[in-house]
Formats: C-alpha cells, sequence, structure tokens
C-alpha cells in the first residue's frame, strides 16, 4: 500500500514536472495542463501550438462584436420580446460565454479537478429559450448545459463552485463538476448517463399536467442522444399524452467523436418528430432571433395545453467534448467556419442594427459580466473544501436498523 | 371477517393508498383498462380516472424514469413493472437515477416512488415470467427492497412503502397472488415497517433464513421436523435492502446455526451476503457452517417437471435444517 502510494506522487512528480516544460515553451507560465492524461495533447511543439490556438480562440469567443460574413447577418424581428429583454438576454449569452472561457482557463491550470464541457459556440440554444421560462418551469439540463442555469438566472456563484466541487455548491461538492443544477430554479441535476434528464423533464411535465399546475418542461439533449432509446421512449410518451414540453436537440454535429453520419442517416433531426405527431422544426441554432421565434412558439404551444415540440438547432461547439479532448477528429476549416457563424456577434450586430444596443453599453455589459465572473471565482476559491466524509449522508431519507453506511470499512 | 387473498391486499392497500393521496399515481403496462395481467390493478381506473391511472406504451425504461422528475414536481408515483423479469431496460434509471438522486442532490430531493415487480418461480411462466431477480439490485446505495410473504405483509409492507420517501422496489410474489389467504378488516390500515424482519417461527435449534414463497414450504419444513424434536426459527426476511442485520444475528447468536433459502440462483445471491455478515459478525457464535439452499446456477426451465426441481422443496428444505441443526 506504502508503496503505491509512493510510486503515485513520484509519477505525479514527473507529470508535473513535464507539464512545466510544456508551458514554459508555451509562454503560459500559470497553465500546468489538465489534470488526467486521457486525450491530452501531444507534447513538446505540437502541444504548444495547441494551447495557443485554444487561447487565440478563446480571445475571440470573447470578442463579441467582432465581424462576421455578410450571409450570417440577422434578420427578422424578435416576436413579443422588449428591448430591455433583448439587452437582459445579451448580457445573460455573454455571462455563460464569459464563465465558460474563465473556467477553461482555470481548469489548464489546474485550479479544479475533473476536467470543464464547455458550452463555447452553443449558447444561444440554452440561454434564449432558458430566459422565457418561469421560475417554476422544470428544465432537464445535460451536462454541457451551462447556458440553460445562466439562462434562468441561476447565480454564477453556485455554478462556480459547483465547478470546484466546494461546499457551497448546491451539492456540496459530492457530485459531479460541471454538472449544473439548481433546486430553486428548478434546473435539475444532469446525469452524466445520456438522456435521463429527457425521460425525467417528461416526467415533470407529467406530473404538471397531472396536478394541474401551469408550469413547463423544456428538456436539453445533443445529436447523439438523439440514437439512445431514452429519447424514443420520452418523446413517444409525452406525443401520446400531449404532455406540456419542449425537447430542444442540439446538433453540433458531433456526439464526442462521433460524426453525425455515424449517429443517424438523418439530417435533419426534426423528422424524428413526425413520429410522435407533435411539430418537429430545424432551426440555426446560431441564429438568436430564429431561436427566439421557434422557442416562443413552443413554448406557448406547452402552456397552452397544445402538447410538446421539438425543435432541432443546429449549432457547433468550439472545443472538445471535454478540455482533456483535443477534437482532432475535426478539420480545422470545420472548425473556422463554426467560428464565423459564432451566434454571439451575430446578435450584437443585429442589436445594433436595430439601435437597441450601442458600443457604450456593450462595454459597460461586458465589465460587468467580467466583474461578476471574478466575484463568482473568489468566492468558489475561497469555498471551502467538503469534509473527507461529507458524502457518508443522506443515502436513505429513513433510518433503517440495519443500514450502516460504513459497514464495510 | 372473510378472509382475503395476498393479490386482493395489494389491490385494496392500492385504492386506500391512492384515495389517501391524491398525489399518488400508477403507471404500468396493461394496468389500467385491463387491471393488469394478474388483477392486481383492477378498479383503479374507474375510481381514479386516466388522469391518475397510466397504461403505459412498452416502456420500462420510461415507466421508471419519468418517475424521477414527477416526484421532483410533487407527485408520489406508483410504478409496475409488469413481470420482475423485464425491469432490466429500466435498470439505468432506477439504479443510476432514482436510487441515487437523493444523495447526488445532498439530500435536496427525496424519491418517494414505490415499483411494483411480481417475482418468482412456482407459476409455470418459464425464464421471463419466474425470476428471482432481488440480487441484481444488492449493492445499490440509495434503494429499498421489501418482499411480503404474507397477506398481511403485502398490505403493511405496500403502505409503508407508498408512504414512505425512499424509493421502493416492492417485489411480490405471484405463487402468492390467489394462493394464500387471511383476514384483513376493511378500513384497518395495516403498516409493516420498513427495514424490520419478522420472527415467523420461533425455535432453538437452527435459524432458516427466507422470504417470498419459500417461506411458507419453510415453515412446513420446520413442522415436520419439530416431530423429530428440531425446533427450528424463521426468519420472514420482509425487507431485503438494507438487511435487518440485527435481527438476524440475534436469532443465529442464540442457534448458533443458520441456513437461507431462496429461489435465485447461488451466485451473488441474497444468501452470500446474509452468509457473508454471519462470517464477520457472528462466527464465535456458529456451531455450523453457514448452509445456503438456493435455486440453481442456472435459468430459470419451463417445464413443470425441471420447474418442480428447480424450486427448494419443503423436504429439500427439511434435510438442509436438519443437516445443519445435526452438525
Amino acid at each position: 500500500m506504502a508503496e503505491k502510494k509512493t510510486q503515485k506522487k513520484t509519477e505525479k512528480k514527473r507529470k508535473a514536472a513535464t507539464a512545466e516544460v510544456v508551458t514554459e515553451a508555451a509562454g503560459e507560465s500559470q497553465e500546468t495542463g489538465g489534470t488526467t492524461g486521457e486525450g491530452a495533447a501531444p507534447a513538446g511543439e505540437a502541444k504548444e501550438s495547441f494551447q495557443a490556438l485554444q487561447r487565440r480562440r478563446e480571445e475571440t469567443a470573447l470578442d463579441v462584436s467582432r465581424g462576421f460574413p455578410d450571409k450570417y447577418r440577422l434578420s427578422g424581428e424578435m416576436e413579443g420580446c422588449s428591448d430591455a429583454r433583448k439587452i437582459e438576454l445579451l448580457e445573460r449569452l455573454i455571462r455563460t460565454r464569459t464563465f465558460d472561457a474563465r473556467m477553461r482557463r482555470l481548469f489548464r491550470q489546474g485550479r479544479f479537478e475533473g476536467t470543464f464541457y464547455s458550452q463555447i459556440g452553443q449558447e444561444a440554444c440554452d440561454v434564449v429559450i432558458a430566459i422565457q421560462l418561469e421560475k417554476a418551469d422544470f428544465v432537464g439540463p445535460s451536462h454541457r448545459d451551462l447556458g440553460a442555469s445562466v439562462g434562468k438566472g441561476v447565480p454564477l456563484e453556485a455554478l462556480a463552485t459547483q465547478v470546484y466541487n466546494r461546499v457551497d455548491s448546491p451539492d456540496g461538492g459530492r457530485y459531479t463538476a460541471c454538472h449544473y443544477w439548481h433546486p430553486e430554479f428548478w434546473v435539475m441535476q444532469p446525469s452524466t448517463s445520456i438522456m435521463m434528464n429527457w425521460i425525467a423533464a417528461t416526467g415533470a411535465a407529467f406530473g404538471f399536467k397531472m396536478l394541474k399546475k401551469k408550469s413547463v418542461a423544456v428538456a436539453f439533449g445533443g445529436d447523439g442522444a438523439t440514437a439512445h432509446g431514452d429519447f424514443h421512449e420520452g418523446c413517444n410518451f409525452a406525443g401520446v399524452h400531449r404532455l406540456p414540453i419542449v425537447y430542444v436537440i442540439q446538433n453540433n454535429l458531433w456526439a464526442e467523436s462521433l460524426p453525425l453520419s455515424l449517429t443517424t442517416a438523418l439530417q435533419d433531426l426534426s423528422h424524428r418528430a413526425d413520429a410522435y405527431d407533435f411539430p418537429g422544426l430545424t432551426v440555426d441554432g446560431n441564429d438568436v432571433v430564429a431561436v427566439w421565434n421557434a422557442t416562443r412558439k413552443a413554448l406557448a404551444r406547452a402552456r397552452g395545453g397544445e402538447g410538446p415540440t421539438l425543435i432541432e438547432m443546429k449549432t457547433y461547439r468550439w472545443f472538445g467534448h471535454s478540455d482533456i479532448d483535443p477534437a482532432d477528429y475535426r478539420s480545422e476549416d470545420e472548425v473556422e467556419d463554426w467560428i464565423e457563424r459564432d451566434p454571439l456577434p451575430r446578435y450584437v450586430g443585429w442589436l445594433k442594427e436595430n439601435d437597441v444596443l450601442d458600443d457604450g453599453e456593450l462595454d459597460a455589459i461586458q465589465q460587468r459580466v467580467r466583474e461578476e465572473v471574478e466575484r463568482a471565482v473568489e468566492f468558489a476559491e475561497s469555498s471551502p473544501r467538503p469534509e473527507p466524509d461529507a458524502f457518508l449522508s443522506e443515502v436513505f431519507v429513513h433510518e433503517y436498523p440495519g443500514f450502516d453506511i460504513r459497514a464495510g470499512r | 371477517v372473510a378472509p382475503i387473498t395476498y393479490i386482493d391486499a395489494i389491490n385494496r392497500t392500492l385504492h386506500e393508498e391512492m384515495a389517501r393521496d391524491e398525489t399518488t399515481f400508477l403507471i404500468g403496462e396493461d394496468t389500467g383498462i385491463y387491471g393488469g395481467v394478474f388483477k392486481a390493478t383492477r378498479g383503479l381506473l374507474e375510481a381514479f380516472g386516466p388522469e391518475r391511472i397510466i397504461d403505459s406504451p412498452i416502456s420500462e425504461s420510461l415507466i421508471a424514469g419519468m418517475t424521477v422528475g414527477a416526484a421532483m414536481v410533487g407527485c408520489r408515483p406508483l410504478p409496475e413493472i409488469q413481470f420482475a423479469d423485464f425491469i432490466s431496460p429500466a435498470f439505468d434509471q432506477i439504479v443510476q437515477q432514482l436510487a441515487r438522486y437523493h444523495w447526488r442532490t445532498n439530500g435536496t430531493y427525496a424519491m418517494p416512488v414505490t415499483i411494483r415487480c411480481p417475482w418468482g418461480g412456482g407459476v409455470g411462466g418459464g425464464v421471463f415470467h419466474s425470476q428471482s431477480n432481488e440480487a441484481w439490485f444488492m449493492n445499490v446505495p440509495g434503494l429499498v427492497m421489501v418482499a411480503p410473504s404474507t397477506v398481511r405483509d403485502a398490505a403493511g409492507l405496500l403502505r409503508a412503502a407508498i408512504r414512505s420517501d425512499d424509493p421502493v422496489l416492492y417485489w411480490e410474489h405471484k405463487k402468492l397472488y390467489r394462493s394464500i389467504k387471511d383476514e384483513l378488516p376493511e378500513g384497518e390500515e395495516v403498516v409493516t415497517e420498513i427495514g424490520r424482519a419478522h420472527v415467523a417461527r420461533e425455535g432453538s435449534d437452527v435459524t432458516a433464513i427466507t422470504f417470498g414463497y419459500l417461506l411458507h414450504e419453510t415453515l412446513k419444513a420446520a413442522e415436520k421436523l419439530s416431530g423429530d424434536g428440531i425446533e427450528v426459527e424463521v426468519i420472514d426476511l420482509r425487507t431485503l435492502l438494507p438487511l435487518d442485520t440485527p435481527t438476524i444475528l440475534e436469532s443465529v447468536a442464540k442457534t448458533g446455526k443458520a441456513v437461507v433459502v431462496h429461489e435465485a440462483p447461488k451466485v451473488g445471491g441474497i444468501g452470500g451476503e446474509i452468509a457473508a455478515i454471519l462470517a464477520e459478525e457472528c462466527f464465535w457464535e456458529l456451531d455450523a457452517p453457514v448452509k445456503r439452499l438456493t435455486g440453481f446456477n442456472t435459468s430459470f426451465p419451463a417445464a413443470k417437471s425441471m420447474e418442480d426441481l428447480y424450486m427448494p422443496g419443503v423436504d429439500e428444505i427439511a434435510d438442509a435444517l436438519r443437516t445443519t441443526a445435526e452438525t
């Protein structure tokens, strides 16, 4: 046992030493690489450029007023959305992205364990629908749906402590980092096992209907998740019972390393809704105006007792499945193309064109959000790490004479 | 009072508890219009309507998994898995989600869900209608499992399960549905405490630990041995998870000998867990090796002749108890 421990320590030291050399070369004295080696980028020269590329793209992501090809200009009007609401939506989008980019950086600096699932590029799919929800509406997110929480108003402190596994996290650090949830905001805790949230949100929608509550549910899944049996079982049941639910598929073309063509023979996943006899539509998930109008209608349908809607949002994640995934299964051209379709600059451009936003206001939002994110990070870093035995509780609600949580030790 | 059957007790308790708590709903295959393949849920649709009595599509993962969201928003779900053998598609939802959700959320949400699972052999059902698959769930943290062996406990454990805030797998034995009867006055709210085993027969020479249909075979075996001067203490487990370790230890400390009897295959079965507990906690009180009399390490056979061999019978149980008692 003792021998094993020493061996582990030596390994750790060796890893740290390697990381130091690499980061020095990369000119990132604080960034020490991931905590696990799985899928890590190649060492030496190649890693240097990989990290530099990651940083450059993060900076690009934060530059939300940059230009983009004219073909990606947004048009139309956001139905029933006041100017103030449009600005609030922008702020939540920027908040999601800024938090995400900050966490990526902190992860590379080794400030928290585990990994991080970046959502950068996909934020519109979550935030735009979440901001329209009432507090009692139910959200069933997957592990990448940071924007579902931010969009619904969950404080960044709760999210940062969740990433850091600290005591102030909603789960006290016992669950799994980056699986954002918050009981007060009715964002359920996502399961790492794909599509459990889909089924649970379907159950919540059933509960609302049975208990005659006015609330609705929203479930999120990816393109890969549509291959799971629970996708079908949930949609099918919701179709039969006309449940108050909106199903959102974020089709980012890749299920971890699996291309869409190996997930399904379909091109547009919204066709799946035909099988359940409720509306299915495909929208550009990076077009805030289109996403707003589609989700607004779907939510109204759900709230009006007309039943479910499936919305496929075509989008893209800029970075790997998690931050230990270099995503080298995709071509750089593909990534660059999608960076041009970034939802944030397109929305910012549209707001400016419509005289809803000026540069001064945008600067103020960005400044405010940066400060907010820093406060959340400080809060998380100063939040205590949980006591080692803090997980030894809450297995059951009730007590049982034969149950001994420590029986094995 | 006219005696009622085990399945009547289940049906009556469902009626009573659903009338008592408007947040309860029942979901399962053929449970509504048809009243259940065994008629355990007959009359419920008429009494509570299609909003609360759901005839589910053939979607076991949904049946189990939807309860998590429903429970979160204030329901008390009563899913039924038509045959326990069909629980495998629901396994992921039960094991990874339902059972762990209270722990995962640091105690924020309770999961007051009772999943009824008709189980057990002796009904000529073949491999998909006869299994005892409770052991699949034995090391799942957060899950409770009860298995009534009597009419009274069929009602009492079901009522306790429905009122419990922990997720409960309620194993109802198919062979007991109509083979046993007992007096159970209407309106008497029988509650059997979850987590406690029951000493169904007192004895001093050897402890038999069992549950379900085999409790009755074991009691018959005990009567037989009594004539030969061997007094068997019979423990009806009632709750399979968490096991009532104190009651088991107390009995075996007294008799010094133990035989576990169950239908499931021996390997990885509950008998192994009990034997291990006895070895760890009660070794110096033991006067004989702990014996496990179980189903075979095969799948469950269909033909009556094979099934009769598979199920431990009164004579076999008596032999195992005698051998252990005389060691």
